[in-house]
C-alpha cells in the first residue's frame, strides 16, 4: 500500500513538472550583466583635475567595509570577555587566523611588526568580499544588486600598491639600499650574468604586483558575473521548469562564492606576508 | 562576418584554452598536497599554507585568460 502511495506521488511530481515546462514563462527582458560593474557617479561633485571625485557606488560598498571594521572592532575591544561570547569567538578565529595562520607561519622575523597590515588587509579584503554578496539597494533605479568593491581595478591595484612599497621599505629599512639591490643578485656569480639576474628580478617585481591586484580583481569579477548569469538565465530561457531548477544552482553558486571570498581574502594576506617576509630574509 | 565577431571567437577562444593549463596544474598540486598529508598528518597546517600559496600563483594564470577575454569583448570593439 505505501509502495503504492509513493507512485502516485511520483506522478504527481512528474506531472507537474511537465506543466511547469509547458508553462510559458514571464515577459521577455534583456540583460546586461556587464551593466552589473559599471560605475555612474550618484553623488556628483567636481572633478579635481583629472581626478573625478564623484561618489559611485564603489566608494560607498568601501565607506560600508570601513565602518563595519571599525565598528566590529571598537564593540569587540569594549566587550571582551574571558569566556567568549559566538559573535566574539568568530572574530577571535578570524584574528587567530591572520595572525597564527598567515603572518606567522609565513614570516620568519618581524612579524610584531607587520602584523598589523596584514591583520588589516586580510579585514579589509575580507569584509568587501562579504558586504560585495548582500544585494543593496544601489543598482540602477535603486534596486538590489550586487557589487564588490574589490570588483575594481583600482581598488586593487591601490592595496597591491601598499604591498609593493611595504616590501621594499621594509627590505631597504633592514637591509639599506646598496645591500637591500645586492641581495637580489647571487654572490660569486661573473657580472654579466648578475646583470641578468638583476633584470629578471626587477621584472618578477613587477609582475608580483600585477599579479596580485589581478588575481583579486578577476576573482571578484568572475564570480559576481557568473551570480549575474544564473540568476538572469531565467529571464532568458523564459520556462518556470528551468527557473526552478536555476534557483537551485544559483544558491549552489552563490555558496561558492562565500568560500571565493574567504580564500581570496585569505591569499590576498598570505601572499602580502611572502613577499614582505622575502624582502626581511633576503640576506641570507 | 564582421570584425568584432572575430574578437568574441577569441574571447572564448582564451578562455577556454586558457583555463586547460591551470586545471592540470591545480589537480597535480591539490593532488599531491592531499597525498604528503596522507603521508604526514602533523605537518599538515605548514602543508596546507603552502598549497594555498601554490593555489594563488596557479590560478592567476586562468585570471590572465579571463582579464584577456574581458578586454576582446568589451575594449576591442
Amino acid at each position: 500500500m505505501k509502495k503504492g502511495l509513493k507512485w502516485v506521488w511520483l506522478v504527481v511530481v512528474l506531472v507537474a513538472l511537465a506543466g511547469l515546462f509547458l508553462l510559458p514563462g514571464g515577459a521577455k527582458e534583456t540583460v546586461n550583466v556587464a551593466g552589473e560593474f559599471e560605475l555612474t557617479p550618484i553623488v556628483k561633485l567636481p572633478a579635481f583635475g583629472p581626478v573625478d571625485l564623484s561618489i559611485n557606488k564603489a566608494v560607498i560598498y568601501l565607506w560600508l567595509a570601513t565602518t563595519v571594521i571599525v565598528i566590529m572592532a571598537i564593540v569587540i575591544a569594549r566587550n571582551l570577555k574571558p569566556q567568549p561570547g559566538r559573535f566574539q569567538a568568530a572574530v577571535e578565529g578570524l584574528y587567530g587566523l591572520a595572525r597564527d595562520g598567515i603572518a606567522r607561519s609565513v614570516m620568519k622575523s618581524g612579524v610584531d611588526t607587520w602584523f598589523p597590515y596584514i591583520g588589516a588587509v586580510f579585514f579589509f579584503v575580507l569584509i568587501n568580499n562579504i558586504i560585495g554578496l548582500i544585494p543593496l539597494p544601489l543598482g540602477e533605479h535603486h534596486q538590489l544588486s550586487f557589487y564588490t568593491a574589490t570588483a575594481n581595478l583600482y581598488v586593487t591595484v591601490t592595496l597591491a600598491l601598499f604591498t609593493f612599497v611595504f616590501t621594499h621599505y621594509a627590505g631597504i629599512n633592514r637591509y639599506g639600499v646598496r645591500n637591500y639591490v645586492s641581495s637580489w643578485m647571487p654572490t660569486g656569480a661573473p657580472p654579466v650574468l648578475k646583470q641578468f639576474i638583476f633584470v629578471i628580478h626587477a621584472v618578477s617585481e613587477i609582475f608580483r604586483l600585477v599579479s596580485l591586484s589581478v588575481r583579486l580583481f578577476a576573482n571578484m569579477v568572475a564570480g559576481h558575473a557568473i551570480l549575474a548569469v544564473f540568476f538572469a538565465m531565467a529571464l532568458i530561457f523564459q520556462s518556470y521548469l528551468i527557473a526552478v531548477a536555476l534557483q537551485g544552482a544559483s544558491v549552489l553558486i552563490y555558496l561558492f562564492e562565500i568560500f571565493v571570498a574567504v580564500i581570496q581574502a585569505f591569499i590576498f594576506a598570505i601572499l602580502s606576508a611572502v613577499y614582505i617576509g622575502g624582502a626581511l630574509d633576503s640576506g641570507h | 562576418m564582421n570584425p568584432h565577431a572575430y574578437a568574441e571567437l577569441g574571447a572564448g577562444l582564451a578562455m577556454g584554452l586558457g583555463a586547460i593549463g591551470p586545471g592540470i596544474g591545480l589537480g597535480i598540486l591539490i593532488g599531491k598536497a592531499l597525498e604528503s598529508i596522507a603521508r604526514q598528518p602533523e605537518v599538515a597546517s605548514d602543508i596546507r599554507t603552502n598549497m594555498f600559496i601554490g593555489i594563488g600563483v596557479t590560478e592567476a594564470v586562468a585570471l590572465y585568460a579571463f582579464v584577456v577575454a574581458l578586454i576582446l569583448v568589451f575594449v576591442a570593439k
